[in-house]
């Protein structure tokens, strides 16, 4: 079919969002997908879902921490927003979405907001409530193994 | 803005955890509501430039339990919460000038009303909005706690009665930015100044206290200070 005039096609915007997880979390773009789309339908509703048309552009995610490009119509940004922050475990996992920035291009929205990663994740033992335990620490985080489950932590805590 | 969080050993964070991701996400500080938390405020500051201030959130059987632990904490924390979800204790926190946060009211058995509106408004105790339910359960449980806050906003709007917005984290992934949290307010109904103005209320409440647990400070009106030499 023809393409529409310029006037009449859709205006997007793309949300850069950053994500966080326990270092074991497995999160993948189809499963993350789900979740935003389950969290748009529940949040904003069918109407809702389809007037902010979200879709997912980017997605990378390893060893807890990773970031995705969500596609989002324009003046629907708010509710967008709205969705992405109610995506509050993908497959039972917990995350962390915290929006970053928005652009009106995948270029710019990539350029200013993504590829923050900071760095890689080190198995190690640390000093944590009396006693050694294992930890992942990537860069100034370290998720610990206590008896009582997982803790978020970082240096201060046991330097 | 500040946002008031459970820190480890209640929730599954530290509070500089906690203080890393709330600066991250733009929060001048956050308020640590568990008493048993361990942290250095300072250390913290200096690390993550977000203010830290230590508070306490009150669980008690009854009034009279909650009243006695008010009087114990209320020295020793700059921000007292209690929970509610209960009437009698609900009743209790909003008609206590010694408490600053009446903490997820709407929670369990607990109803709010008009009376309880005006007594807030009265003496000062903030109303929490609590959206962990809403940016965190599913079904059945969501829709009930959007209809309670529902409820909770239109009393707390009628009569003017202060208020607090919280997500209620319990650990760091479950922070959310203020201009997230503004954004899940508007859709369900908020206006997103009020969400915002829900958050600064911590600000508020930290402040305050901090000027009156303070040496200078005497009474409402009265503090110490330099005398006047001429008029």
């Amino acid at each position: 079919m023809k393409h529409l005039p310029k006037h009449l096609r859709p205006r997007w915007r793309y949300l850069a969002v950053g994500l966080e997880a326990w270092p074991d979390a497995d999160l993948s773009r189809r499963t993350f997908q789900r979740a935003l789309w389950y969290s748009a339908g529940n949040l904003l509703g069918d109407p809702g879902s389809a007037d902010a048309d979200l879709s997912l552009f980017d997605f990378s995610f390893s060893e807890g921490e990773g970031e995705a490009l969500v596609r989002a119509r324009h003046g629907h940004v708010e509710a967008a927003r709205a969705a992405i922050a109610c995506i509050s475990d993908v497959d039972g996992a917990p995350v962390r979405v915290t929006v970053r920035g928005i652009s009106g291009t995948v270029r710019a929205c990539e350029e200013r907001y993504m590829g923050r990663g900071s760095g890689n994740s080190v198995r190690r033992d640390i000093a944590f409530a009396g006693s050694d335990r294992p930890a992942v620490v990537r860069g100034d985080a370290a998720d610990v193994e206590t008896d009582a489950g997982r803790v978020g932590a970082t240096p201060l805590d046991f330097e | 803005m500040y946002e008031a969080v459970h820190a480890h050993p209640e929730g599954e964070a530290t509070v500089a955890r906690f203080a890393r991701t709330a600066a991250e996400q733009g929060y001048d500080g956050i308020v640590v509501r568990t008493r048993e938390a361990e942290f250095d405020a300072d250390a913290i500051r200096e690390e993550y430039g977000v203010d830290v201030a230590a508070g306490v959130e009150i669980r008690a059987d009854g009034p009279g339990s909650a009243g006695g632990a008010v009087g114990n904490f209320r020295p020793d924390f700059t921000v007292v919460t209690l929970r509610g979800g209960d009437d009698a204790l609900n009743r209790f926190a909003v008609e206590s000038d010694r408490v600053d946060v009446l903490s997820r009211p709407m929670s369990g058995r607990g109803e709010f009303n008009h009376v309880l509106a005006k007594a807030a408004a009265e003496h000062g105790t903030r109303v929490e909005f609590d959206f962990g339910p809403v940016l965190r359960s599913t079904g059945g449980d969501r829709v009930r706690a959007l209809s309670d806050l529902r409820k909770l906003r239109e009393i707390v709007d009628h009569y003017d009665a202060p208020f607090v917005v919280s997500a209620n984290a319990r650990s760091h992934l479950q922070l959310r930015a203020p201009r997230e949290l503004r954004a899940v307010g508007e859709a369900i109904g908020f206006s997103s100044e009020a969400v915002a103005a829900g958050l600064a209320e911590w600000d508020a409440i930290v402040g305050t206290n901090r000027r009156r647990l303070s040496e200078e400070f005497i009474g409402p009106g009265v503090k110490r200070g330099r005398y006047e030499e001429e008029r």
